[in-house]
């Protein structure tokens, strides 16, 4: 419902395209205005991949140069898993420590679309830094990859989106617990088991986030397998594994957070 | 006055007066609620268990109806009720301030309006919407400035504030351009409008809060503690732009503060909670004119500290203050307290020297209403 202000304008409502362009916006005026944040985690990424590059190349030798492609791959995908969760969980515990969580419920859009919004937001965000990241990991290694910009943007967005489901859950778990917020980052190492369920050879692991994306997002990059030279079961359960995760996500979202209004804690930290 | 039937005595009734009886307040009209023909059968609040069997409220043209709302919380004697039994109703176009002692309920009562608390029972309706069953539609004419939230993003700009949450609470924000350019003038924000929020005084970020909340054109909002932290011009300011928003626009606002000035010269009508129950709904004028209560200065060199000791164990709002010879007390009573004073006082036999007699403000009031609940548990 919008009404005259008595200033001669006639508001209009806005619709979902104003919404999305308000939310990228802030993320863009976020990242752009205040950028330590993202160069310090790139800083911070590049040099543990160094550590564990040369550090690599000193214990093992050759035979880690054998398998670096993986290794880039997979902590390119791990940088990118652990920026959106932590943006994703860290942005619901800063909003309702702001009060601003308030106003997001509060919106007749309804909390769901914002929160998709937000993450794509933060997708778009990581997806930023992760390829900084990737692109000097190529640098110092000197390593060749297949780089077929389409067939990476595509599973390596679908691989994270089941990680964003975990964020939208460990946030929803931090707004009812306030401070089991920062154990729950913790589970970002476990990402790494996730990332390197494939050499297992597990078939029932491929259904935990990040494991089938990130098998495929390796024969991606480092066998130059397209999109579509893909079997259609392996998209289809790379698609099914995102919206299961995200899905689920959202679903102890609202389930905290309706409880946290019973309990009256929705922003009390 | 009007004071609230909670199955506890009224304040008129503690102090032995008839409803009708003692001022010629007592049966002022206040915003018809309790009045109001029965016209329509609100169901039983989806999805929350207990929900209201009966309700019986004429919402027609109501802001906000509020009809039997109850929040407990915790589980058996540990159990605490936050908000009891609580219905009432708020015209458009007007102010209506919640007064409080710490606990009484305020906050509960008003996120559990919002549905940012879920009541075990109760209905509430905005513009007539049931926020518990179209959450949506409700929040389309709604915001609120909660108590010691930021609200507002202090990374971004004062206007990209305004933008953001325009756009969050449905209005596009190109459309409502020169809304914001006077809310900034009116709220001494245009020089600051570029200026990243983390960057302003505790003050201007109060009022960067609000005109965030007024700024998508709200109908009605919600203000909890709107004036903390504002210096006295900024907070006069404000009340100044909230009284114009009222008679210009239309717009309805419920004020919960602990500022008294603020909520009598501001507010319309005033609702006082105790308990988590409303003992007191009516307008500040009908509150003040219909109180039983006398503000009296007494200055007297009789007025020793064994005197005054017995005072002090007499009546809980009296205040104090020594001198040179004897002592300068400021007792506030009802006619009963009074005539106790003034025939200890005799009984003492203290010579008044000087005496005067103070209006009562509305902390006055508040102060006796809400220590009378208190004495009555």
């Amino acid at each position: 419902m919008v009404r005259q202000h008595g200033t001669g304008e006639t508001p209009r409502p806005a619709g979902y395209y104003h919404l999305a362009r308000a939310v990228l916006y802030r993320e863009y005026l976020i990242f752009v205005r205040y950028p330590a944040n993202a160069i310090g985690g790139i800083i911070i990424s590049v040099f543990f991949f160094g550590v564990l590059f040369y550090g690599g190349q000193m214990v093992a030798g050759q035979a880690l140069t054998d398998s670096i492609e993986g290794i880039i791959v997979g902590y390119f995908l791990w940088t990118l898993s652990v920026g959106a969760y932590s943006a994703i969980s860290n942005d619901i515990a800063s909003e309702v420590q702001w009060g601003t969580l308030e106003r997001h419920v509060m919106t007749p859009f309804g909390f769901a679309p914002v929160a998709l919004l937000k993450g794509v937001a933060k997708i778009v965000r990581t997806f930023i830094t992760s390829t900084i990241i990737l692109a000097v990991m190529i640098g110092i290694t000197g390593t060749t990859l297949q780089l077929n910009l389409f067939t990476i943007a595509v599973v390596a967005t679908l691989s994270i989106v089941s990680v964003l489901g975990l964020g939208l859950a460990a946030g929803g778990v931090t707004v009812l617990y306030k401070q089991i917020g920062n154990w729950l980052n913790l589970l970002q190492f476990g990402f790494i088991v996730l990332i390197s369920a494939p050499a297992f050879d597990l078939g029932w692991m491929r259904f935990l986030p990040l494991a089938h994306g990130s098998a495929l997002l390796q024969r991606a990059m480092v066998d130059g397998v397209r999109l579509w030279e893909f079997t259609l079961t392996d998209v289809g359960l790379l698609i099914g594994i995102a919206a299961g995760y995200l899905a689920l996500g959202y679903v102890v979202f609202q389930y905290a957070t309706r409880r946290a209004r019973r309990l009256g804690v929705l922003g009390d930290y | 006055m009007t004071v609230r039937d909670n199955g506890r005595p009224s304040s008129s009734e503690v102090d032995g007066i008839a409803p009708g009886e003692g001022s010629a307040s007592k049966s002022v009209d206040r915003p018809s609620f309790d009045d109001s023909a029965v016209s329509e059968e609100i169901e039983p609040v989806h999805d929350v268990p207990g929900g209201v069997d009966t309700a019986t409220v004429d919402d027609h043209d109501a802001a906000v109806s509020v009809t039997g709302l109850k929040k407990r919380f915790g589980d058996g004697t540990a159990a605490i009720t936050a908000v009891n039994d609580v219905s009432f109703e708020i015209e458009t176009g007007s102010i209506v301030g919640l007064l409080g002692p710490n606990g009484a309920g305020k906050t509960t009562l008003i996120k559990s309006i919002l549905g940012m608390v879920l009541p075990d029972g109760g209905t509430v309706r905005i513009r007539g919407i049931d926020v518990y069953d179209r959450p949506r539609d409700a929040y389309a004419s709604v915001d609120a400035m909660l108590e010691g939230a930021r609200n507002d993003y202090w990374r971004l700009t004062v206007q990209e504030n305004l933008r953001y949450f325009a756009t969050i609470s449905g209005v596009d924000p190109d459309s409502v351009r020169e809304r914001h350019e006077r809310l900034l003038t009116q709220l001494g924000l245009a020089e600051k409008a570029d200026v990243p929020v983390r960057e302003l005084s505790r003050g201007m970020k109060q009022k960067v809060s609000l005109a965030s909340v007024l700024a998508g054109g709200a109908e009605v909002v919600f203000l909890d503690e709107p004036t903390l932290g504002l210096d006295i011009e900024s907070s006069r300011t404000l009340q100044r732009e909230l009284r114009r928003l009222v008679e210009e626009e239309d717009l309805t606002v419920v004020l919960s503060s602990h500022d008294m000035d603020v909520v009598e010269t501001v507010c319309d009508r005033v609702l006082i909670m105790s308990d988590g129950a409303v003992i007191a709904d009516d307008t500040v004028d009908a509150l003040l004119s219909g109180t039983d209560l006398h503000c009296i200065e007494i200055t007297s060199s009789d007025l020793v500290a064994s005197v005054v000791s017995t005072l002090e164990n007499q009546f809980e709002t009296i205040t104090v203050e020594p001198r040179d010879r004897g002592s300068r007390i400021e007792v506030t009573t009802d006619s009963d307290g009074l005539y106790e004073l003034l025939a200890h006082l005799r009984a003492n036999d203290v010579t008044l020297e000087r005496v005067r007699t103070i209006e009562p403000d509305l902390e006055d009031v508040f102060v006796d209403l809400t220590t009378l609940e208190r004495r009555d548990e």
